[in-house]
């Protein structure tokens, strides 16, 4: 990092987001609320407790990541049989019956993509809480691809809702969506909102403190 | 910040931004906070809903799978599989399954659960509805005893589920006969009950059998109600004729019990669960009576027993009192004789004594029973069959006899049996027949034929026959004369007779006159009479009349 590079922060600047007027930042006054003298908005250097919203989110989601594995994400009734699948034994059904390039796509979808970003989030955090210098890049990199791949988590939902309401022939065969559904689903939302709350720009300010 | 300083004087023109006062505490920390409480209800409610584990042993596990089967109570789900395993060296198959937590009082040592699939069985069907959905495993609560976790499944769907209205009863057998788990219990041909399961008691001696009669019809079993064997077809040939009975053809199949209450016996009151009766091989096995005090005496037969069985009868006067228990098969060596020594059994009770004096010992009767000549003896009890019995008869011809005790028997003496007796008297009288001097005999009768002949044709009586003859003729004319002279004189000497006893007879009749004169004369008599007894009463007054006169 060369000596002319330098974030607004630092130079006690800051833009409001709705007039994009930029202000200067008193002396220290870090930590207040502070508010665009132009149009009233509340202004934020950075986003506003980003760690501890990111950490609490986080938190949400491992929770409720919990009962979306271990509950059954589908019921499928055929024939009066009725089976209850999880995500993990939809997907490990796939692979023994020969459908390995369905199973792998829900398997990716489901489990490793939410567990990847929820392990890439929380390392993140962990990292700028330890003040870390490591790479800096190259973690705004992993960020990039936290908030780029996160959505296609709900490729899942999407299925067992289309699954839900086109297999209705009444006992013969009926596909109901499990309580591990709507637990998946918060998952998914959760983490966007995580991957929302996490303010990249702090990797930069703790490499600049360290200069 | 020397910087930051510098920055902002650059820049004078940018305006400052204003401060307030910061919250302390972000809202945003209200999503795990949710988060966490859900995950704790769910955490919380997933060990409320945890039920109990059990164990179930089954010898197979057909139709069993994992997660997927269900344990149904009346077809409600009430848990499922989890895993099935073998059991130790493989011979039997674990299943382990959770049910829902409003079993768990109801898991206990009389719990049973069963493997329901499709079964076609002698008298039913069962179970078709799982041809379509799968087997699951039936479960009958136990709603009392010990708490169990470890189950032995039932091979077959148990006849009588718990809350069943009715009553068990045990009943006992010699011999298990076509009789099943599951076999219809028959009260007049109505199936009320069901065999629920026999075993072999731990002796060996007796197949204790558990039946279980549904309500109402519980109340028709007495302590005096009489189990029996129903099953198959009883035929029987006797006086009546021939006659064949099943309760019913489901029986005939898969065997029965049928129960009923003798009516000649005191009303007893209803059994209560668990009684115990005894099971008769037939319904006419219960008609007998069971007597409990049974005597054993030893029998020594000289002659041959082809015929007699154990359980042949032992009868008196034709009346059944015991029967053969054993039979053996000696060889003395001091008589150098065979000899077959019989056991057998005789039930005091079935002969009523009457004229016992108080005190009396009915056993010393024996001694004196065959004192007067009682002898056992083999009679032949069927004809067809050529079976033979024991019967107990005087022979006041029989050589005198002591009851003597053998060990721990008396010894009744006995008599050859009637066979062998004629036998004896038919050898006699061949062996006198053969003593007979044929020859001489045949000798004499030659000499007396030969004096007959010669007497029959001799001259005289050729004369004799002859003047015989003559002597014949002249009766024969006699006769004759008699019949012509004789017989009409006698004719009229008769009728005059009759004229006689006419007149006699009109002389006496009621309007002839000498009958009225006759009757007058009697008037006047009678009339004389009374005149001499009213004087004579006079006299007895007035004796002086006599002299006097009648006073006036």
């Amino acid at each position: 990092m060369t000596a002319g590079e330098h974030s607004a922060l630092e130079l006690s600047l800051a833009g409001c987001h709705n007039c994009e007027q930029v202000n200067r930042i008193p002396a220290g006054v870090r930590g207040a609320v502070m508010r665009c003298p132009r149009c009233g908005t509340a202004i934020r250097p950075r986003k506003p407790d980003s760690i501890a919203r990111t950490w609490a989110l986080l938190i949400a989601a491992y929770v409720f990541y919990v009962p979306a594995m271990v509950f059954p994400i589908t019921k499928i009734t055929t024939l009066g049989q009725v089976q209850s699948d999880t995500i993990m034994s939809g997907v490990i059904y796939f692979l023994k019956s020969g459908e390995w390039p369905v199973g792998l796509v829900i398997f990716v979808a489901s489990v490793f993509v939410p567990v990847l970003k929820l392990f890439i989030l929380t390392y993140l955090v962990i990292s700028l809480q330890r003040r870390s210098q490591w790479r800096p890049r190259d973690r705004t990199r992993l960020y990039r691809v936290t908030e780029l791949v996160g959505r296609w988590s709900m490729v899942d939902i999407y299925v067992v809702t289309l699954l839900v309401t086109l297999v209705k022939v009444g006992a013969v065969a009926n596909i109901d969506a499990g309580p591990a559904a709507l637990y998946f689903a918060a998952v998914v939302v959760i983490t966007i909102f995580a991957a929302n709350s996490f303010d990249p720009r702090l990797i930069w300010d703790s490499l600049e403190k360290q200069q | 910040m020397t910087e930051a300083q510098g920055g902002t004087g650059s820049m004078g023109a940018v305006p400052e931004v204003v401060v307030e006062e910061k919250r302390r505490i972000s809202i945003v920390w209200l999503i795990p906070l949710v988060a966490v409480v859900i995950g704790a209800w769910l955490v919380y409610k997933a060990i409320l809903e945890k039920g109990p584990t059990v164990t179930i042993t089954f010898k197979t596990a057909a139709g069993l799978v994992a997660g997927k089967t269900k344990i149904k109570y009346k077809d409600v789900e009430v848990g499922k599989v989890e895993s099935v395993t073998f059991g130790e060296d493989l011979s039997k198959v674990v299943v382990t399954a959770e049910l829902s937590p409003e079993m768990r009082p109801y898991l206990t040592e009389f719990t049973r659960f069963w493997v329901v699939t499709a079964r076609v069985a002698a008298g039913e069907v069962t179970g078709l509805s799982t041809l379509l959905s799968g087997a699951f495993i039936g479960m009958d609560p136990g709603r009392e005893g010990e708490s169990e976790r470890d189950f032995i499944g039932l091979e077959k769907a148990p006849v009588v589920v718990a809350d069943t209205p009715g009553t068990r009863f045990v009943l006992r057998s010699k011999s298990l006969g076509s009789i099943e788990a599951g076999s219809p219990v028959y009260y007049r041909r109505i199936r009320v009950g069901e065999v629920e399961s026999y075993e072999l008691e731990q002796g060996g001696e007796d197949i204790v059998f558990r039946v279980f009669v549904f309500a109402p019809h519980d109340r028709l079993v007495h302590e005096n109600t009489r189990f029996w064997n129903a099953s198959g077809i009883d035929v029987s040939l006797n006086a009546d004729g021939f006659r064949l009975e099943t309760e019913s053809m489901v029986s005939l199949l898969i065997g029965g019990i049928a129960f009923d209450t003798p009516s000649n016996l005191d009303t007893a009151s209803a059994a209560a669960s668990g009684t115990e009766f005894q099971l008769y091989p037939s319904r006419e096995a219960t008609t007998k009576h069971e007597y409990e005090r049974k005597d054993y005496y030893l029998v020594y037969f000289d002659g041959s027993v082809r015929g007699l069985k154990v359980g042949a009868p032992v009868v008196i006067r034709g009346m059944e009192v015991g029967k053969v228990v054993d039979m053996n098969f000696l060889f003395d060596v001091q008589k150098v004789d065979f000899v077959v020594p019989v056991l057998i059994e005789i039930e005091p009770d079935r002969i009523k004594v009457v004229g016992l004096e108080p005190g009396g010992e009915e056993r010393k009767m024996v001694n004196e029973l065959v004192a007067r000549g009682l002898r056992a003896q083999l009679r032949p009890g069927n004809i067809l069959t050529g079976q033979l019995m024991v019967e107990l008869e005087f022979q006041p011809d029989a050589p005198p006899a002591m009851v003597r005790t053998e060990g721990q028997y008396q010894v009744l003496p006995s008599v050859p049996a009637t066979i062998d007796q004629l036998r004896l008297g038919l050898n006699e009288i061949l062996r006198k027949i053969q003593d007979l001097p044929l020859g001489k005999i045949a000798e004499n009768l030659n000499n007396t034929l030969a004096g007959t002949s010669r007497l029959v044709n001799s001259e005289e009586l050729a004369a004799s026959v002859h003047s015989l003859n003559g002597t014949l003729m002249q009766t024969e004319r006699l006769a004759a004369d008699l019949s012509d002279d004789v017989m009409p004189q006698l004719e009229g000497t008769l009728k005059q007779a009759r004229s006689a006893m006419q007149n006699v007879d009109g002389l006496l009749r009621s309007d002839s006159p000498a009958y009225n004169e006759l009757m007058t004369m009697m008037r006047e008599l009678s009339g004389a009479a009374r005149s001499i007894r009213m004087m004579a009463n006079y006299l007895e007054r007035h004796p002086e009349a006599l002299i006097k006169g009648k006073s006036r």
